[in-house]
């Protein structure tokens, strides 16, 4: 393939649109995206400026987030207790998460009785604001389909037992409501700083499908 | 009962309860023409051109050949053009003549 693009590097090509670090052919889909989206900026449906700006809201928002909120949850029973009655009004006022999707947000609290697992069944619904975009296996058949009627069987797959005596309890989400799991803290944590807490949450034990551990050397504390 | 039935009975999307393969814990980091997509969705959601809910329709109404060999995003961007298209927004020659033009900058 010959590429022209080399040219326009040198020069300061007057084309609007020029992705000028484009060194091969996009495509088809790619090309459809461009396409959509300039026509719809031609017919002033909305600015440029707005999809760059979404990019970094979704950049801003990874699990690191949703640790933070957990962590605080378990050295602030105040703010636990509100997180718990309302998830998205406790992130907006503790944290200034803005719910740029305009979702709901539920928190399940997993407890010695009561183990917490989040899917969406039909679709890829998953707390965005205070995880980011969802992993690629979550939105995939096979955890779409088998969470809700094999959730031990799903969860061993993820290397997680939880006990017969503990009810597994499966969230499934809708285009409005979202959840987000509340971890149990783990044993061993109580000098950890609301940081360090926060370091042991990941991204997988907010979906609910692994449980966070205090792994050997992961505590700062000697 | 014919087995064509099922087909009326489950949507393409309602997969939950249904036999399928073990977990692959797979993921990948967004290409950026992924991201653009997805942050159109969140815009197109914003300005109330398409909500969560048509697009999630749109994808289910590709049908189950499409959404099985089209990637996630493939299968929103798709839908989005044809849920624009429904609405009116855009013509057929709108985006074929769209879609000659963005192809000609890399020929």
């Amino acid at each position: 393939m010959t590429h022209t693009e080399h040219d326009h590097d040198h020069n300061e090509h007057d084309h609007p649109h020029a992705e000028i670090n484009q060194t091969e052919k996009p495509t088809y889909y790619d090309m459809l995206e461009t396409a959509i989206r300039e026509l719809l900026i031609e017919r002033k449906l909305f600015e440029a400026d707005e999809i760059r700006r979404q990019i970094e809201v979704l950049d801003s928002r990874t699990p690191a987030l949703g640790a933070k909120v957990v962590a605080r949850a378990w050295i602030d029973p105040n703010f636990r207790k509100r997180l718990l009655a309302n998830g998205r009004t406790a992130c907006e006022e503790d944290f200034g998460i803005t719910f740029y999707d305009d979702t709901e947000l539920i928190v399940l609290e997993n407890t010695d009785k009561v183990h917490n697992l989040i899917v969406c069944t039909l679709c890829s619904c998953y707390p965005r604001p205070v995880l980011g975009l969802p992993p690629d296996w979550y939105k995939l058949k096979p955890y779409r389909a088998r969470a809700v009627s094999e959730p031990r069987k799903v969860l061993a797959e993820f290397g997680t037992t939880i006990p017969d005596d503990v009810e597994v309890r499966v969230s499934d989400s809708t285009a409005m409501v979202r959840y987000l799991v509340l971890p149990k803290r783990p044993k061993g944590t109580e000098t950890f700083t609301e940081e360090e807490l926060a370091d042991l949450v990941t991204r997988d034990a907010m979906i609910g499908v692994v449980e966070p551990k205090l792994e050997n050397g992961s505590a700062a504390h000697v | 009962m014919s087995d064509s039935s099922e087909l009326v009975i489950r949507l393409p999307n309602d997969i939950g309860g249904m036999p399928a393969d073990p977990i692959n814990p797979i993921d990948h980091d967004l290409a950026p023409w992924e991201k653009r997509c997805h942050a159109l969705a969140d815009v197109l959601d914003f300005h109330k051109i398409i909500n969560t809910e048509e697009k999630r329709c749109g994808v289910e109404a590709l049908g189950a050949e499409m959404i099985g060999k089209l990637s996630y995003y493939e299968r929103w961007i798709v839908a989005f053009s044809n849920i624009l298209l429904r609405k009116g927004i855009l013509t057929p020659t709108d985006i074929a003549l769209k879609m000659k033009e963005v192809a000609a900058r890399y020929s």
